[in-house]
């Protein structure tokens, strides 16, 4: 029997040499909805869009259909058309209009091939659509947007004079924010890394690690920050293998594309790093891991937990049952815990951290507290805005 | 409408107002996933293509609570580009990749060291997430009825889980589903 099915159907026609009308119907267990669009052909740009709810989800899905205007002038043929439908249509409108839109312009694009070919066939009778396409070098689908190219340059490996900040007295430790994202080395994220610093020592913070995706922060930038901002700042990289995302310390060596995660460790552990699996159980929007079976014994049984050195059970992008899941398993298979808030706006910085139990200076003692295990991970803002009250 | 008395121009029935004129696509699609529960352990999810230009499908084993991609399989049958899809050694770079977040990103990683072809990761994906719909089905039918019981039901779907706020319309400032909530 049929657990689930989804139905997409899109019909291109044209009622005039200058348009192109898409209609798209998306029916599944779930939701029931249609597009209308029309494409000027000169341009290959949407002219107008309507939507239609035949079955919704929620009392306020109608909610969405305003807000599919703003697809209109997006280029059906555009490298970034998948990207800028998620980014714009996906979140403010709704992920489903946003699936069938992209259904609707992928076909759409390639009907304007069909139709071109078509037209060229009245000068040759005998051209075929392989040749009409590799002659015109069109190509088949929207282009997923290529990752950004981030490769700074390694500097030498040169100790740099340790910024004399005061750190945290209260428990002879500190408390350090171990994984947060900036713009624009991480594309998700929204604040500049001049901003995140400022933010990380306003809310209180010890220091902060930048661990932006498949990024290397070079030895120089990460000391200037630090000069400039009075401030600790560590360098990570968070690196998404095929089994997840891992956050990596000490480690300069830049990894492009998704890695396998058995060769990551074998490169973690030739560089003597460290290695994290970022949110472990992160779920899904609307059910998480253990309403589909998932206990703590089996998650430990993962392969991919044999291989990391510790796991991120505090993360502020999950939920507090996914954390409490992520604990659980860390403490069943031994491996250290730690806290990070995977900031992506001002707002997120220090929603959790690390607390360490000794003071940290410098990226060597980080990496050797890392790996000595004297850590634990702590709510920090919520600590911080109880102790303030 | 009217018939067409043949060998009448239907142009001229068009421009008098009274002949209603076929339009006939000229690119038609038509894409069908579904998943199937085999066992108490085992799930195959089937994306398939049928449109004008190309027919291909995707098949993978789920195994669950996992998640994890046991197996898939899948074949481009009819497709107008001359450059053949390496479609077993793409599929073979997926086999433990698990459906969860950022499965999107990994696939079209692993997928690109094989192929630049766009439509094979776009049928993954749409497997994958298919599962993922399958699972959110079965959260979804325990919504009550009616208005206020259901928008009472959404909230707390926010509440214990705070990435449903701001993901669409329905779970954005302005929204029933989001009032009140200290988020």
């Amino acid at each position: 029997m049929l657990k689930f099915q989804r139905n997409k159907l899109v019909s291109v026609f044209q009622d005039n040499p200058d348009e192109l009308r898409i209609h798209g119907l998306l029916d599944d267990h779930i939701f029931g909805l249609e597009l209308d669009l029309v494409v000027g052909m000169d341009d290959l740009k949407i002219q107008s869009i309507e939507g239609k709810w035949n079955r919704e989800e929620t009392p306020e899905c109608s909610r969405a259909l305003p807000f599919l205007q703003a697809a209109k002038g997006f280029k059906i043929d555009s490298d970034t058309l998948a990207q800028q439908i998620n980014k714009v249509v996906s979140r403010t409108s709704c992920p489903h209009f946003a699936n069938l839109l992209l259904e609707c312009c992928t076909a759409a694009n390639e009907a304007v091939g069909v139709l071109k070919w078509n037209a060229a066939k009245a000068d040759q009778e005998d051209l075929t659509f392989e040749d009409f396409r590799s002659d015109t070098g069109s190509r088949t689908g929207v282009k997923q947007a290529e990752a950004i190219d981030n490769n700074p340059a390694n500097e030498n490996p040169v100790e740099a004079e340790p910024v004399r900040t005061p750190m945290n007295k209260i428990s002879g430790g500190c408390f350090i924010d171990l994984h947060a994202h900036s713009f624009p080395a991480s594309q998700c994220s929204s604040v500049s890394v001049d901003d995140l610093v400022v933010a990380a020592k306003k809310i209180g913070l010890d220091a902060i690690c930048l661990t932006d995706h498949n990024y290397v922060w070079s030895r120089k930038e990460i000391e200037n920050l630090r000069q400039k901002h009075g401030f600790h700042v560590f360098g990570g990289n968070e690196i998404t293998t095929d089994q997840g995302d891992m956050l990596v310390f000490g480690m300069d060596q830049d990894v492009k594309g998704i890695i396998k995660l058995s060769e990551l460790k074998k490169m973690v552990d030739q560089a003597q790093g460290f290695m994290i699996a970022a949110h472990p159980f992160r779920g899904f929007l609307v059910f998480n891991t253990s309403q589909i079976g998932m206990t703590v014994e089996k998650a430990m049984q993962r392969p991919a937990y044999q291989l990391v050195h510790a796991l991120e059970v505090l993360n502020g992008k999950v939920t507090e049952q996914e954390n409490r899941f992520a604990a659980k398993v860390a403490a069943g298979m031994g491996l250290p815990a730690t806290g990070g808030s995977d900031a992506h706006a001002v707002s997120d910085v220090g929603k959790y951290a690390t607390h360490f139990h000794q003071a940290i200076e410098s990226q060597q003692d980080l990496l050797e507290a890392l790996k000595s295990g004297a850590y634990e991970p702590f709510m920090f803002r919520k600590r911080k805005l109880s102790k303030a009250s | 409408m009217i018939e067409n008395p043949g060998g009448v121009c239907p142009l001229t029935l068009a421009q008098a107002g009274d002949f209603h004129m076929t339009t006939i696509l000229c690119y038609s699609r038509n894409r069908s996933t579904n998943v199937e529960q085999v066992d108490d352990k085992t799930l195959i999810s089937t994306c398939s293509l049928q449109d004008t230009l190309t027919e291909a499908f995707v098949r993978i084993h789920i195994q669950f609570p996992e998640l994890m991609i046991l197996q898939a399989e899948g074949a481009f049958i009819r497709t107008a580009s001359a450059k053949e899809v390496p479609v077993d050694d793409a599929l073979e770079k997926i086999k433990g990749v698990r459906i969860g977040a950022g499965m999107k990103k990994i696939i079209r990683g692993l997928l690109r060291e094989v192929t630049s072809n766009e439509e094979l990761p776009y049928l993954i994906e749409e497997a994958c997430h298919a599962v993922i719909l399958a699972f959110t089905k079965d959260a979804l039918s325990m919504a009550p009825k009616g208005k206020a019981k259901s928008t009472e039901f959404f909230k707390n779907m926010v509440k214990k889980n705070i990435r449903l706020y701001k993901g669409c319309a329905a779970f954005s400032p302005g929204s029933p589903l989001v009032e009140g909530l200290d988020l």
